[in-house]
C-alpha cells in the first residue's frame, strides 16, 4: 500500500511538473482571475509550491527507505 | 552608520569565532574534516543546505528580478525549489545507498564518479564542470555584496580591501574548523538571512498598504509585471524549463549541496530536512516579492544599484539598514565558503595517498581556490541572478552522467560519456559567450544540450542493464 501511494506522489509531482508549463499556471500575457488581488500566475504558483511542499511531506511518510 | 556597521560587525565575527572554537576537534582525518564526521542532525542539516542554497543572489537578485521582471520570478525561482526538495527525497536516497554499497570513502562526487565509471576522466570532468561555474558564482556573489558596501560607505575603503576581508575571514573558520565549523556558522548566517529579508519585506509591504494594494499598484504602473513572460519577455516557456532542469539537479551536481545530502545521519534526517527546507525557501523567497514589487512602484527606472541601495538601506532605519548588510555579507559567505570547501572536498576525493598528505594538500586547494575567487571577484560582470542561472545550468550537464554513474550497474562500459559531458561543457561555454548560436531554430542551445545528454545516458543505462539502487540491502545509517 506504501508503495502504491509513493508511486501515486511521483505521479502528482510528475502532472504537476508538465501543469506548470501550460496555460493552466502560466497564462502568457494574463492575470486573471485574481484572488484576493493577487494575479493569476502569483497565487497559482504559490499554490502550487504548497501542493509540492504537501507531497513532499507525504513522500517522506511513504518513501520506500523509509524503514532503513 | 559605519560605527554601527563596526560594533555589530565584530559581534558577528565574535559569534564565528566561538562557532569556530566549538566546532574544532582533536581528529584531523579528512572524514572529520570535511564530511562532519557524516552524522549531521535534521536541524543542522536544514540551515546548512538554507545558508548554502540561499546566497546574495536571493537578497539582491531576486527583488530585482521581481522589480524587473514580475510574479513570473516566484514561478522561476520558488516552484523549481519545490521541485528541487522533492528531487531531494526521491533520488538522494539512491544517491546515499549507491555510496554506501560502494564501500568507499566518498568525498566528494568527482572521486566517487571516477570510481562508478573506473576512470580518472569521469572525475576530472566532475571537477572540472564544478570549476568552471563555481568560481564565477562566488565571485559575483562576493563582488554584489562588496559592490553593495561601496555604495554605502563611499570612499571608505577599497573594493579589493572589502573582498579581502570577507575572504580571509571564511579561510580562516573553514581552515581551522572544517566542515562543521561551515555548518555551524551557517546556522546563525541562516537566521540572520531570513530575519533580515522578513523586516525588509514587511516595512515594504506596509508601505504599500498590503498584498492587494501592493498589486494594484504595480498594475498602474506596468501591467504585465503581473504576468507571463514579464515586461521584457523572459520567463518564457524555455528559460523557465532550463532553469527548473538546472536547479532541480543543484543537490547532485554542485558540490556544496551534495556533500550535504551524503553527511546527514540518516535517510530519515534527510527526509526531514527536505521537508523543512522547502517551507525554508517559501519563506525566504516570499518577502523578496514584497521588496521587489516596492521597486516596481516606487524606483521603477533606477538602475538595479540604486534600487536596491534605496529600498534596503536608505529607506530603512539606521540599525535596520545595518542588519541588511550584515545579512548580506552572512549570505555571500556562507554560500561561498561552503562552494571553495565544496571544490577543496573534490580535491581530496582524486587525491590517492597517505590521508594526512592528502589533506594537506587539500587545505592548500582550498586557498587557491579562495584567491582565484577574490581576483575573480574584482573582473567578474555584474549580472548576479543571470550568472547564477548559468551556474546552475552548466552544472546541471554533469547530472546525465552523474545519473548514469549511480543508476547504472555498468557505468564503466560508458566511459564515453564522461568525454560527451566535456564536449557539451564547452560547446555550452561556447554559446555563453555568443561564439557558436545559443539557439537552434527557436530552441536555446542549453535546453538542447541538457536533453540530449539526459536521452543518451537514459538510452545508455538501459542498454548497459540499469537498475534503481535496490533498497533491499542491509544497512542505512552513514
Amino acid at each position: 500500500m506504501r508503495r502504491k501511494i509513493w508511486r501515486l506522489t511521483i505521479g502528482l509531482v510528475l502532472l504537476l511538473l508538465l501543469l506548470t508549463f501550460t496555460p493552466f499556471v502560466i497564462p502568457m500575457g494574463s492575470h486573471h482571475p485574481h484572488l484576493f488581488g493577487i494575479p493569476y500566475t502569483m497565487w497559482m504558483g504559490f499554490a502550487e509550491a504548497l501542493i509540492l511542499l504537501a507531497l513532499t511531506y507525504l513522500g517522506t511518510k511513504v518513501h520506500p527507505g523509509r524503514d532503513e | 552608520m559605519l560605527n554601527l556597521l563596526l560594533i555589530i560587525g565584530t559581534l558577528y565575527v565574535l559569534a564565528l569565532v566561538y562557532l569556530t572554537w566549538i566546532a574544532r576537534d582533536n581528529d584531523r582525518s579528512s572524514a572529520n574534516y570535511l564530511m562532519a564526521g557524516s552524522n549531521v542532525g535534521s536541524f543542522l542539516g536544514l540551515f546548512t543546505f538554507a545558508a548554502t542554497l540561499f546566497s546574495t543572489f536571493t537578497i539582491l537578485g531576486m527583488p530585482d528580478f521581481f522589480r524587473v521582471h514580475g510574479v513570473g520570478a516566484w514561478i522561476f525561482i520558488a516552484v523549481s525549489d519545490m521541485f528541487m526538495v522533492f528531487g531531494i527525497l526521491m533520488v538522494g536516497y539512491y544517491v546515499r545507498r549507491k555510496i554506501k554499497e560502494s564501500n568507499t570513502s566518498y568525498y566528494g562526487m568527482a572521486g566517487f564518479m571516477q570510481h562508478c565509471y573506473r576512470s580518472r576522466t569521469a572525475g576530472i570532468v566532475v571537477f572540472l564542470g564544478a570549476f568552471l561555474f563555481l568560481i564565477p558564482y562566488v565571485a559575483i556573489q562576493i563582488k554584489g555584496v562588496v559592490l553593495f558596501l561601496d555604495q554605502a560607505f563611499p570612499n571608505k575603503l577599497p573594493i579589493w580591501l572589502w573582498a579581502s576581508l570577507m575572504l580571509i575571514i571564511m579561510v580562516i573558520y573553514s581552515e581551522l574548523g572544517g566542515l562543521k565549523a561551515i555548518m555551524y556558522s551557517d546556522v546563525l548566517q541562516g537566521i540572520l538571512l531570513l530575519l533580515v529579508i522578513w523586516v525588509i519585506g514587511i516595512v515594504c509591504l506596509n508601505r504599500l498598504g498590503g498584498v492587494s494594494q501592493m498589486f494594484e499598484q504595480v498594475h498602474r504602473v506596468d501591467e504585465s509585471l503581473l504576468s507571463v513572460p514579464g515586461p521584457k519577455g523572459l520567463f518564457d516557456f524555455q528559460f523557465l524549463l532550463g532553469s527548473l532542469i538546472g536547479i532541480v539537479m543543484i543537490p547532485f551536481t554542485q558540490p556544496q549541496v551534495s556533500t550535504r545530502l551524503v553527511i546527514m545521519k540518516s535517510h530519515h534526517a534527510l527526509y526531514r530536512t527536505a521537508v523543512a527546507l522547502g517551507f525554508f525557501a517559501i519563506l525566504v523567497i516570499l518577502p523578496t516579492l514584497f521588496i521587489g514589487m516596492y521597486g516596481a512602484v516606487h524606483y521603477e527606472n533606477d538602475s538595479t544599484a540604486d534600487f536596491l541601495g534605496k529600498t534596503l538601506i536608505t529607506d530603512q532605519l539606521p540599525l535596520i539598514g545595518v542588519l541588511v548588510l550584515l545579512g548580506l555579507i552572512a549570505a555571500a559567505m556562507s554560500t561561498a565558503d561552503s562552494q571553495i570547501f565544496g571544490l577543496g572536498a573534490e580535491i581530496r576525493s582524486l587525491l590517492k595517498g597517505e590521508d594526512d598528505h592528502a589533506l594537506r594538500s587539500t587545505r592548500g586547494a582550498i586557498l587557491i581556490f579562495a584567491v582565484i575567487c577574490l581576483v575573480f571577484s574584482l573582473f567578474s560582470p555584474d549580472e548576479l541572478v543571470l550568472l547564477a542561472r548559468l551556474s546552475f545550468t552548466g552544472t546541471a550537464l554533469l547530472a546525465p552522467m552523474i545519473f548514469l554513474g549511480i543508476f547504472s550497474k555498468e557505468a564503466a562500459r560508458c566511459s564515453w560519456m564522461p568525454w560527451l559531458t566535456m564536449l557539451a561543457i564547452l560547446l555550452f561555454i561556447l554559446s555563453s559567450f555568443n561564439i557558436i548560436p545559443n539557439k537552434l531554430g527557436q530552441i536555446r542551445t542549453d535546453l538542447i544540450l541538457l536533453i540530449s545528454l539526459g536521452g543518451i545516458a537514459v538510452i545508455a543505462g538501459y542498454g548497459s542493464g540499469s537498475r534503481r539502487v535496490s533498497g533491499k540491502s542491509q544497512g542505512a545509517n552513514f
